[in-house]
């Protein structure tokens, strides 16, 4: 059944979505978040309101504000995410590597799950980029990377801190 | 997700509010987060509940139920054929729908879900849906005829 209404919003959807909140609202449920595991909400938390947000504003952004980004720059602009993207993944690798050299260090199920869900996100946003290259979607990709840098040395300082506490007495008599 | 919240509920700090609690509920339960749907449609999904909670606690006779509203299926004409829509009126007229008629235009049309998830969302069968569509459809045409607009 033909339905005009419906065919008009489809193809003026983006167009739709101009309402937006209060600057302060990321703070607000930054602030709101369960006390206790706030620490490592604080940077993941924010990451992901920060990168839902941009995922709803991209279209809206780019069909009302940036129109015109010519192929040279998006060309430009992907070339230096790639550069980015290797760079932080060798971090992020060489980080992982750290880890995995503590004895014990064992799997925790909260940071490999954190782990997963920025993966997933960084292919939703990935798929943004490439559908519509913006320079917004470029920094939340980049943004996630360096989120996982950061609960990486979270992590690495926890079982430094751990290593510390269980180490031998050193001797003091021979 | 403003937006999405926004559409449902029809009120600036009533969205704000909506947001908030979804994003606090879906920091919560990441946990129950399965990675079948996108993490986006997994959010959007709370949002979408959230708001229509909202909606209910304010007036819950607003909302469509099956016992009021599943008249069985309605032979659907596209009344609107032709009509010079612009984005703005169809806005307009969008927020002036009562909540029922406008809870469910606006999931259907704008969030993409189709009449049998808009039933599991809303607890209603699919017809009602459809029925209840179709006539928002009637009410938006009214009011977009009706050159208040």
């Amino acid at each position: 059944m033909k339905d005009s209404l419906k065919d008009f919003v489809d193809r003026n959807r983006d167009q739709f979505d101009s309402q937006e909140p209060t600057a302060d609202i990321w703070s607000v449920i930054a602030r709101s978040l369960p006390a206790g595991r706030r620490h490592l909400w604080n940077s993941v938390g924010v990451w992901r309101a920060a990168a839902a947000i941009l995922l709803t504003l991209s279209g809206y952004l780019l069909a009302t504000r940036n129109p015109g980004a010519t192929t040279r720059e998006m060309s430009h602009m992907q070339n230096d995410l790639t550069d980015l993207e290797s760079y932080y993944r060798n971090q992020i690798a060489e980080k992982i590597g750290l880890i995995k050299d503590y004895d014990g260090a064992g799997e925790n199920e909260q940071f490999t799950q954190d782990f997963q869900k920025l993966e997933a996100m960084y292919q939703v946003l990935s798929e943004e980029m490439k559908k519509h290259p913006n320079p917004k979607v470029k920094d939340a990709l980049v943004l996630n990377l360096l989120v996982r840098i950061d609960l990486l040395n979270q992590q690495l300082k926890k079982l430094e801190d751990a290593r510390k506490k269980h180490l031998p007495v050193p001797a003091t008599t021979t | 997700m403003y937006n999405v919240g926004y559409r449902i509920v029809n009120d600036a700090a009533e969205a704000q509010d909506v947001l908030q609690e979804a994003f606090i509920s879906a920091f919560r339960n990441l946990k129950n987060y399965r990675g079948d749907s996108t993490f986006g449609a997994w959010l959007k999904k709370i949002v979408v509940n959230k708001a229509i909670n909202q909606v209910t606690r304010r007036k819950p006779e607003r909302l469509p139920t099956n016992e009021r509203w599943d008249i069985g299926e309605e032979i659907a004409v596209d009344e609107l054929e032709g009509y010079p829509f612009t984005v703005e009126k169809v806005k307009r007229a969008i927020e002036l729908l009562p909540d029922g008629y406008r809870v469910v235009l606006s999931l259907y049309l704008m969030e993409g879900y189709d009449h049998r998830e808009i039933a599991g969302i809303l607890g209603i069968t699919e017809s009602t849906s459809k029925s209840q569509y179709n006539r928002s459809k009637k009410k938006l045409k009214e009011l977009l005829e009706g050159g208040s607009l």
